[in-house]
């Protein structure tokens, strides 16, 4: 069959991957001695406050930056349906964003919002501090505004162009059928467009979301020490020296998996086509 | 009238703030010490850009190995992608959406929860720390791309075409080069570009499963960043970035949005 | 009230080196059902989207009801738009779309809904409001748009091609359904085709566009028996041309003189007493038969079209065709002598001053 190779491949690897950590976040793991599962790792990791905090905090940044971008990517979207001068280059930014690596974007933000970077020197000359100290932290900071920034920037354009690309193909006939029928621009948006949008928009709000919980390199980059994103204190857990506490990584990243999976699970249920739609 | 400028400056805003990051990084990579407060560096110098660009600093090699995991992933992608897609595109079947699913989960799952598991698994195979390990952990977010975006383009291809080739004494060989894949052509390069990217920018699965002896370019750049050597930082993210800015250039219309389920976290 | 008036319009497609629609003059009398005909390319999509205030002409004003809606925004301008794919919108139930003018009015629910119940019986949809677009065959969307739009009680409603996406069993319904509706609602209505035969069936009256100007604007009988041009003629299937001279009361032609009706008057332009000039006659008008009075002709072809024959003859150099009965056709054998008779009432006479009628594709 055409898919085995793509489906035992990629199945294989990502199922040998999660069931191992599966296993050994039951403790389960021969190699050291430990050869009865059982949920302590979970039980440690629930109650250790550094976990939670993590975990707060790392749903806090995928739910600020996926609100921001999806908000943005709309008016953004809106704005290059039409012509106007340097919508061309501006299109072209866009695309060239999305070949930008995020460790590099990450770094450029560093380097701008950083108490020391452009952002505070443009201050300083502006005479408005004189120290960086004087600056707001807004990288390394509780609440990981220079990641969220670093996030806002690359996904605008990834669900910009999305958005884009369903009101340049579908939308314009209902708009003009909308205004035909007496709709104003404002309702003709309101209930034609948006409506149409949304199941587009919510399913790449999705992926935004799983990415900016998930990812590792922001954070490890732009993230303040304590607490630390939950893949920066998941990382740092499984190359932990101790090996017995290895299994509080492994369950860890069960957690992760988890809210990834429910995601992907909204993301198809919003994207996939649905059964029965075909028989008529 | 007003609502074109309106347009325009939002759309100038908006085109600064995309090119707003990239600015200090190119700004350090000819500075000769960069202190707070200036705004431009006192000392300019190619000091960075000879470094980098020595062979035998390690970065230029690095750029070498980051191309060589990258295509390594996007020609197995290919393969093994051409047929599924193929198959999910053309056909309908029981289990269809089971399929879909498989191959969309890995995709969005994030790296961090696969990564413990897979280098266990890695490191029983003997793979962790090679090449090879790498690109098959590449693959893991690759693959569903790939797949998907040949999915959509088959879906749109019209196999009648390739009857005709084979009545007219075509083989099928002979079908697919010459029928077959001129049409899936744009789908496929398009998919090939975003696999391309997706395993040029892996940090984590690249860290996790190279172990440190697969010292990709992002790696080379956040071990200068954390070093402090912000002038060589600067000089390896411009040099990170060329490539993509290449690739899209030659492919320039692809990206428009016209699989918009599927562009999904390319260089992620 | 005036209905719609179309004065001097003129729009340019954006990168088009001549205009689209060029000086256009129509009125569309208020209550009646009239078709803007042309084949594609002809600017009648372009005159839709001017109406509807989807765009702005170059040059010229539209007036409905006697007054200007040039300045107004598509919403605020009374006229309706029913699309080709009926543009359901997805997200909403049939009820809902239905409904949809109404409450972007700012109608109650308990109002809006006992309009649309009325509407959807009116199109034979009744039962159906609770589903969605997706469920509906395209027969039904189509009959759902046109609810959704008339349900608003326009000034003007506009019809792009409504039967074209419909297989033959389902246009006849459809037409007889617009008709219907037309005459209980009493909504002027413009329905934009490429479709001659759909135009003659429908409309009270027929606007024909070629080239981006009115070439004839009349009922359909009139298009079909009096023609203003040969292009006209042409686009309604005539083929039987021919050229002389209109002296006084009767046709100078290859047939010798032949005298016309008191009533074959002028067509467009030139001086209706005499001059040069296109004679013309309907190949169903053409009378076959033995001997009587008529021209001496020989039958060329015959050809079997299911509800009728066609017949070419050939009488000297020139060529007519024939549209007869099967059974009459059938009975000719090709190089058989037969005579042919032109009645007169079925005569008509296109003034051709420059003598290139027939040469000339346009107008």
């Amino acid at each position: 069959m055409f898919l085995a190779p793509a489906v035992l491949l990629l199945g294989g690897l990502f199922l040998a991957a999660i069931g191992l950590g599966l296993l050994r976040s039951l403790r389960y793991m021969p190699a050291i001695g430990l050869t009865r599962p059982d949920l302590a790792a979970y039980a440690a990791i629930l109650t250790a406050p550094g976990f939670l905090a993590s975990v707060g905090l790392s749903l806090w940044i995928a739910g600020v930056s996926t609100l921001i971008s999806t908000t943005l990517a709309l008016g953004a979207a809106l704005l290059l349906r039409h012509s106007f001068p340097g919508r061309g280059t501006i299109g072209l930014l866009f695309q060239l964003n999305l070949t930008v690596p995020h460790a590099v974007g990450a770094l450029g933000i560093l380097y701008l919002f950083s108490q020391s970077g452009g952002f505070a020197r443009l201050a300083h000359a502006a005479g408005l501090i004189a120290v960086p100290a004087e600056f707001p932290a807004l990288t390394h900071d509780p609440y990981a505004i220079g990641i969220i920034l670093q996030y806002v920037w690359k996904e605008v354009p990834f669900v910009g162009l999305i958005l884009l690309a369903t009101l340049q193909t579908i939308a314009p006939g209902h708009e003009a059928a909308a205004r035909s029928l007496g709709a104003s621009p404002w309702q003709t948006f309101a209930h034609v467009l948006l409506p149409m949008l949304l199941p587009g928009l919510v399913a790449a709000a999705a992926l935004v979301f799983a990415f900016a919980l998930g990812a590792y390199e922001i954070p490890l980059l732009l993230g303040a020490h304590a607490p630390e994103a939950l893949p920066v204190l998941a990382w740092r857990s499984f190359t932990d020296v101790d090996l017995y506490t290895r299994p509080e990584a492994y369950a860890m990243a069960m957690v992760i998996a988890l809210i990834g999976l429910a995601l992907v699970g909204l993301h198809a249920w919003l994207v996939l086509p649905k059964r029965g739609r075909d028989d008529r | 009238m007003t609502a074109d400028r309106w347009r325009l400056i939002a759309g100038s805003l908006l085109a600064l703030w995309l090119v707003l990051p990239l600015v200090p990084l190119a700004i350090w990579s000819f500075a000769h010490g960069w202190r707070f407060p200036d705004l431009l560096p006192r000392d300019w110098s190619l000091r960075a850009w000879t470094h980098v660009l020595t062979p035998g600093s390690g970065v230029l090699e690095s750029l070498g190995l980051t191309a060589l995991v990258a295509g390594l992933t996007t020609i197995l992608a290919v393969l093994v992608g051409l047929p599924a897609g193929r198959a999910l595109g053309l056909h309908d079947f029981r289990g269809k959406r089971l399929v879909l699913l498989v191959l969309l989960a890995p995709a969005i799952v994030p790296a961090i929860a696969v990564v413990p598991g897979l280098h266990g698994v890695f490191l029983r195979l003997g793979l962790t720390g090679t090449i090879p390990g790498v690109v098959l952990a590449h693959l893991i977010p690759v693959i569903p791309y790939m797949t998907l975006v040949l999915a959509a383009t088959f879906a749109g291809f019209d196999t009648t075409h390739e009857d005709q080739a084979r009545s007219l004494g075509a083989g099928p060989w002979a079908v697919f080069r010459h029928v077959t894949l001129p049409a899936i052509l744009p789908g496929l390069l398009t998919g090939a570009l975003f696999a391309f990217l997706v395993s040029w920018s892996q940090y984590l699965l690249t860290l996790a499963i190279g172990g440190g002896k697969v010292q990709t370019l992002p790696l080379a750049l956040y071990s200068y960043a954390a070093a402090g050597r912000n002038d060589l930082a600067g000089a390896t993210a411009i040099l990170c970035i060329l490539p993509g800015f290449l690739v899209l250039a030659l492919v320039a219309r692809r990206l428009t949005g016209r699989h918009p389920s599927v562009i999904g976290g390319i260089a992620r | 009230m005036t209905g719609l008036v179309l004065a001097g319009l003129s729009s340019t497609h954006p990168g088009a080196s001549r205009p689209t629609i060029f000086s256009l003059d129509l009125a569309v009398p208020a209550g009646s059902l009239t078709a803007l005909l042309g084949p594609s390319g002809a600017g009648k999509t372009t005159v839709m989207r001017l109406i509807a205030g989807l765009i702005a002409p170059d040059a010229g004003d539209i007036r409905l009801g006697g007054r200007s809606i040039l300045a107004l925004p598509p919403e605020r301008r009374g006229v309706v738009m029913v699309f080709q794919n009926a543009l359901l919108f997805p997200h909403l139930t049939l009820a809902e779309n239905v409904g949809f003018g109404l409450r972007m009015r700012g109608l109650g629910p308990a109002e809006i809904a006992t309009q649309v119940e009325a509407m959807l019986g009116r199109v034979q949809l009744d039962g159906l409001g609770a589903r969605r677009p997706s469920a509906l065959s395209g027969g039904q969307a189509q009959r759902g748009a046109l609810a959704r739009a008339l349900v608003l009680k326009p000034d003007l409603l506009l019809l792009d091609e409504p039967l074209s996406n419909l297989d033959a069993s389902l246009r006849d319904e459809m037409r007889q359904l617009i008709r219907d509706l037309q005459r209980d609602t009493g909504t002027t209505m413009l329905v934009v085709t490429h479709d001659q035969a759909e135009a003659v069936a429908l409309a009270d009256r027929i606007a024909l566009l070629l080239d981006g100007r009115l070439a004839q604007e009349a009922t359909p009988w009139e298009i079909y028996r009096r023609p203003a041009t040969v292009a006209v003629a042409r686009f309604f299937g005539g083929v039987n041309f021919l050229p002389g001279r209109r002296v006084g009361g009767a046709f100078d032609c290859a047939l010798g003189r032949v005298p016309l009706p008191t009533q074959a008057a002028e067509g467009k332009g030139g001086d209706p007493a005499s001059g040069p000039a296109v004679l013309t006659i309907r190949p169903e008008a053409i009378r076959l038969g033995p001997a009587g009075d008529g021209h001496e002709a020989r039958v060329l072809a015959t050809a079997f079209l299911g509800t009728q024959g066609r017949v070419e003859l050939g009488l000297g150099d020139l060529r007519l065709v024939a549209l007869t009965t099967p059974e009459v056709a059938g009975g000719l054998i090709p190089g058989a002598a037969v005579t042919v008779s032109l009645p007169a009432e079925a005569l008509w006479v296109i003034p051709d001053p420059e003598g290139k009628a027939l040469t000339d594709r346009g107008a």
